[in-house]
């Protein structure tokens, strides 16, 4: 039985600098990164937008297939659920967010369960990073359709409600990034721990039905992480322009 | 071991923006295109097939119009051909009849005649047998003028006797 921390070194197939970081200095400015995140991300990037490519390249209007088929199906769904939320007319500017939110977690969620490989959304610097995008995306909308008077709910029905207000704000975007970080960086540690805890022999005797079974869910749970993500954005944003306030 | 937040943060946000603009510019825009071209051509397809239902029934009633009229007629056609060929076969029955009278009658007229002249024959045949007859009964030579003129008087009484 090994460790999570040498199993994850046995996994180190590509060489990641153990607790290693990137670092730049602008000026008087120290900046550090995750190198294994931001590859990752950049993977992940690359393969969303190969892709949006092969979805929209020679696209039919009578009889769509393949990754059209996919992308429609993906756009619709949100397109759904985006005027359940709120007035289409409002809410064709926040498609491309959201649809975006959708594939791109998607993808992150699910690349992670590719060996050696890991999720970028298991960082809790991206999902701090897509939460605090909804986070000012609440305000522009808010703003843009209800001018200043969007500050108006702050203090409605009474001026005591405004700290209650004011952490219901700050606790969207946290909850968003935990939520999402929380299910695929648990995931991904589950994988490891089941790869140590079942390791060698026992894999013989079918150990790895457990880490397969895991697999599968894992799946499952990064579809429903990306869309509870995209589905909470749509709703508070479609919170913050709706008329009754 | 606390949360450390660091500039992937940053990257992370700078990264997600590139990819919602470069989808937004290279993805989006065909695909809500497609999407859009896709119910409009729905939309006119419907539109297109009320139309074209709309203008079939009117074809179909003025077709069936035409049909009833072309009934009616058939109906008016059938009915003057029958009572003209009723007429007809009146027509032809007394003509026929006509005819069988005056056949009739001609024939009767001639069977008159026949007989008329059959018996005149037989008057004529009579006498000179009786004539014949008598010479011999009486063996006794007359004047033939006067055994004619004598016969046809016997005959005369005994055509009034009958």
């Amino acid at each position: 039985m090994l460790s999570l921390h040498e199993v994850e070194q046995q996994l180190n197939f590509w060489g990641w600098p153990a607790n290693g970081s990137w670092e730049l200095y602008l000026g008087n400015t120290h900046l550090t990164f995750n190198p294994k995140t931001l590859i990752m991300t950049w993977i992940t990037m690359f393969l969303v937008i190969l892709f949006g490519i092969a979805a929209t390249r020679g696209m039919s209007l009578r009889k769509p297939k393949g990754a059209q088929n996919i992308l429609e199906m993906i756009y619709e769904f949100i397109r759904g659920l985006v005027n359940d939320n709120m007035d289409p007319k409002k809410g064709a500017a926040l498609m491309s967010i959201v649809v975006t939110y959708f594939i791109f977690i998607l993808f992150s969620n699910l690349i992670g369960l590719v060996p050696t490989l890991s999720s970028p959304t298991a960082d809790y610097n991206t999902t701090m990073g897509l939460a605090l995008c909804t986070f000012v995306i609440i305000y522009i909308f808010g703003i843009r359709y209800k001018g200043l008077g969007y500050f108006k709910h702050y203090i409605q029905p009474f001026i005591p409600f405004l700290p209650i207000v004011i952490i219901e704000d700050f606790a969207k975007p946290i909850t968003l990034t935990f939520r999402l970080y929380g299910n695929i960086y648990g995931g991904e540690v589950l994988i490891a721990v089941l790869l140590g805890l079942l390791g060698g022999w026992a894999h013989v005797f079918g150990g790895f039905i457990a880490s397969v079974v895991w697999l599968a869910f894992s799946i499952f749970v990064g579809f429903i992480q990306a869309f509870i993500f995209t589905m909470l954005s749509i709703a508070y944003v479609g919170q913050a322009v709706a008329d009754h306030h | 071991m606390g949360l450390e937040f660091n500039a992937t943060l940053l990257a992370q946000i700078v990264d997600f923006i590139i990819l919602l603009v470069f989808l937004r510019l290279v993805v989006y825009k065909p695909l809500v295109k497609v999407l859009g071209d896709r119910s409009e051509h729905i939309a006119g397809n419907i539109a297109a097939a009320e139309q074209e239902r709309q203008e079939a029934e009117q074809l179909k009633a003025g077709y069936e119009a035409e049909m009833r009229r072309a009934r009616e007629q058939t109906q008016e056609i059938i009915q003057k051909a029958t009572k003209a060929g009723e007429d007809q076969a009146l027509e032809i029955i007394e003509n026929a009849k006509n005819e069988a009278g005056r056949i009739k009658d001609a024939a009767l007229a001639e069977i008159e005649r026949e007989k008329q002249k059959a018996v005149a024959e037989l008057r004529e045949q009579v006498a000179t047998l009786s004539v014949l007859v008598a010479g011999k009964i009486i063996n006794k030579n007359m004047t033939n003028q006067i055994q004619r003129s004598m016969i046809d008087n016997f005959i005369k009484e005994a055509g009034e006797l009958q």
